[in-house]
């Protein structure tokens, strides 16, 4: 059933793919939208059910690739992926019917949504390197497609574009060169077979697979150095390519890392799981303090997402170590906590994504010093990003507060480890957790409170509408799932557990006691946040029901409305409110070694007098410091190269001669 | 009681006694008063000055953004009948022309101790 059910959703969301390229306008979108949450579902029901039986499938065929054939094998690891991917994508799917009702999508973006959504559910059930190749160079198409859907009116997209393609191909020729390398040496290139050959395999060849893998999959999952493309591309893609790229492609790296470090390679050295850990925590901390800097929503959210991405690799690595290091049980915790961030990290930043898509829409801008006010205009979005916001700040009784909570306490459990290394991992670790944890709140602090509390700080926001129902549907069901797993985390974590013993070789035991809260198998530590939060609410209505019941006099008994305390001042407008970029300043003050902000003011003075300015100008850009210091020179010195090569060809047809005696002559003393 | 200060067109004499009121010989304080930063924390408010019309709408915002029941004292012979100011240019009037007034606190300026004796007379202390 669940070969079928896959099956059906990989042809869905190409039939999907195929409609929106040859329909009418008026059809197509919701052709394909209607075809690829079919997809979805059909996805979904398919690594359900192998997520829950435990029992993977594999499939050839020898007729799709010519030499290799297809192989395509879901087990438990990959099927959390698919089913992650599938939940975005079904919210993605209802919510791009709303997004692309105004303005009608190309063809081309109509086709490539779906198409990208395919790919995304393909890679996971690759069992083989060509397979995987194919299906990996596929996506980076598809996505690269999708993000150009608003080149025509927008520059910056090319750019993004440019920078994008570069690094997911850089990354790709990584992963392809480590993986051939792999297949060459283990006598075979199915995933099985590497699998069983890998005793075989000599350790300074399996480090140099795991690190150049590791390079490409850190470049796809985001993690600093090589996140630069993120905070480019995920503000030009349209929001539903921007939600299913951070919410369901970044996830894919860190299956990469999972499947070649810890099943293919078999757990390898302690070390490549320390740097994976050492990726975790500066991706954490470094994205976590943009994400706090940037006044852009959908910036900012892709900061967030480099933060959510190390906080994963963070558990990640530090699984590897642990199990590295013979604690297999430890590992297995962690590595679950790891999984079920990831898993969470996809339902809410899926939703803000699509929140912010709605902002964009209604406002008709993502500057969040010209949003404000729109909790009163747009409140079901304000609630839905509110949910998201709150989840990803992790606060008790959503998604956010659940995976954390396991992830601190994996982490902190370790410190008993007799391996001073590994228990150092751990500390830097868990104090990452710590200062993103205070970051986070602080940037979503000021996403929801400067862009929906307040006035509206321009016309666009002033004339902001609420979003259609198919919109509010697509971020509803994410949301809501932020609550579901928040309040009842039990329901989903044995599944994920069984993707976790798949993911470790060494075959962790159970990590977590079956029941809908949280608590841990290998020592006595529970919490249950279903409880929490019931405790929560009937302390309100009793609050309430106390506050309403008491006897009072007739002046509280009704209540006077007053303005708004504006320290007597006659007038008040939304210039006197707090903006994004003023509630980050002190922030930004602080971590001004690492942010390294622009400042430029420049002063015009009156004619007659110095004393008197005329205008003033202030303008500050929060640059990335990675780009500048690393990206920059390395772009200038190629730059620089490619001018020198140029001079070589200069069009003397005697000089080109010249080269290609030099050339045979080179050759024949070479074979000489 | 809180207090919340507002100076509608004083002089400043009134708020060097007021402050000192509130310094170590007279200390307010002990009898519980306080001056506090905004209307919204107090129970009353301390109108020093003539009102002049630029902060005739200010002292109305502030009066009705002090949560009820609420005290207006007015503080000082300007405050409390617009003393030497009286029907001068730009003066809206005394301060009960603006907003009810309670407790008056007569002199030019009233000293520490009369202040204090004021302040002591609402809190009952």
């Amino acid at each position: 059933m669940s070969t079928a059910a896959y099956f059906i959703g990989l042809g869905a969301a190409s039939a999907a793919a195929l409609l929106g390229a040859v329909l009418p306008a008026r059809r197509r979108l919701l052709a394909a939208a209607v075809l690829s949450a079919a997809a979805c579902l059909a996805a979904l029901v398919g690594a359900g059910d192998v997520l829950v039986s435990g029992h993977a499938f594999s499939v050839h065929t020898a007729q799709v690739l010519p030499l290799t054939g297809v192989d395509l094998s879901l087990d438990p690891l990959g099927a959390l992926f698919v089913a992650a991917t599938a939940v975005v994508g079904l919210a993605v799917s209802c919510y791009s019917v709303g997004y692309g009702v105004h303005a009608t999508p190309s063809r081309i973006a109509t086709a490539t949504l779906p198409a990208f959504l395919a790919t995304l559910l393909l890679v996971p059930a690759a069992a083989s390197v060509a397979t995987f190749m194919v299906a990996w160079e596929l996506m980076a198409l598809t996505s690269l497609l999708a993000l150009l859907t608003d080149h025509r009116r927008r520059r910056e997209t090319r750019d993004a574009a440019q920078w994008y393609a570069a690094m997911t191909h850089i990354g790709a020729a990584a992963i392809l060169l480590g993986l051939v390398l792999l297949a060459a040496h283990a006598g075979g290139q199915s995933f099985a077979a590497i699998a069983a050959h890998r005793r075989q395999l000599s350790l300074p060849l399996t480090s140099v697979v795991f690190v150049l893998t590791l390079f490409g999959f850190a470049s796809k999952a985001g993690a600093v150095p090589l996140h630069v493309w993120l905070p480019r591309a995920h503000p030009e893609a349209p929001s539903p390519v921007s939600a299913l790229m951070s919410g369901a492609m970044v996830n894919l790296g860190v299956y990469g890392i999972l499947r070649v470090g810890e099943d293919l390679l078999g757990g390898g050295e302690m070390w490549w799981w320390l740097v994976v850990a050492a990726l975790g925590v500066v991706s954490a901390v470094f994205g976590a303090l943009h994400a706090a800097a940037s006044t852009d929503t959908k910036r900012l959210l892709a900061y967030s997402t480099v933060d959510n991405v190390g906080l994963v690799l963070i558990g990640v690595g530090a699984a590897g170590a642990l199990a590295a290091g013979g604690q297999q049980a430890l590992a297995g915790l962690v590595l679950l906590a790891a999984l079920f961030h990831l898993v969470n990290h996809a339902l809410f930043k899926g939703c803000l994504f699509l929140g912010a898509g709605a902002l964009q829409h209604a406002a008709g801008t993502r500057d969040l010093d010209r949003l404000g006010g729109l909790a009163r205009k747009m409140p079901a979005t304000a609630i839905f990003f509110g949910a998201g916001a709150l989840s990803i700040s992790a606060l008790p009784g959503l998604n956010g507060f659940a995976s954390e909570w396991l992830l601190f306490e994996g982490l902190l459990q370790g410190f008993a480890s007799r391996s001073a290394v590994t228990v150092a991992a751990l500390l830097a670790g868990v104090a990452t957790l710590a200062i993103t944890g205070g970051l986070t709140a602080t940037a979503f602090v000021k996403a929801l409170g400067v862009g929906f509390l307040g006035q509206p700080r321009s016309e666009g926001a002033g004339a902001a509408r609420e979003v259609g129902p198919s919109m509010l549907i697509g971020m509803g069901f994410l949301a809501g799932g932020c609550v579901v797993l928040g309040i009842v985390p039990g329901v989903v974590l044995p599944v994920i557990d069984r993707a976790t013993t798949a993911g470790l070789v060494a075959g962790a035991s159970r990590a977590i006691r079956p029941g809908l809260g949280l608590a841990l198998a290998s020592v006595h530590s529970e919490i249950d946040p279903g409880l929490l939060v019931g405790g929560l609410l009937v302390a309100l209505v009793v609050a309430w029901g106390a506050v309403r019941l008491a006897p009072r006099s007739a002046e509280l008994r009704s209540p006077r409305r007053a303005a708004a305390w504006g320290c007597g001042r006659d007038l008040q407008t939304a210039r006197m409110e707090i903006t994004a970029t003023s509630f980050a300043e002190p922030l930004q003050r602080v971590f001004a070694d690492v942010l390294r902000p622009d400042h430029d003011l420049e002063v015009t003075h009156t004619a007659e007098s110095r004393y008197f300015p005329e205008a003033i100008t202030f303008h500050q850009r929060v640059d990335d410091a990675v780009e500048r210091v690393v990206y920059r020179p390395v772009m200038a010195a190629v730059a620089w190269w490619g001018h020198l090569a140029r001079r070589v060809p200069n069009g003397s047809v005697h000089r080109y001669l010249a080269f290609g005696f030099a050339t045979l002559v080179l050759v024949l003393v070479v074979l000489a | 009681m809180q207090l919340r200060h507002v100076d509608a067109g004083s002089c400043n004499g009134c708020e060097i006694e007021i402050a000192q009121a509130f310094a170590p010989v007279c200390d307010a304080g002990r009898f519980g008063a306080r001056l506090v930063a905004s209307p919204r924390h107090a129970d009353g408010l301390l109108v020093t000055g003539v009102v002049t019309k630029n902060m005739a709408v200010p002292l109305q915002m502030t009066f009705e953004a002090t949560p009820r029941p609420r005290v207006v004292v007015a503080c000082g012979d300007c405050a409390v009948n617009g003393g030497l100011f009286a029907g001068a240019y730009g003066v809206a009037g005394s301060v009960h022309d603006v907003v009810p007034v309670d407790v008056e606190i007569p002199g030019c300026p009233p000293e520490p101790s009369e202040i204090t004796e004021a302040l002591r007379r609402l809190t009952g202390r």
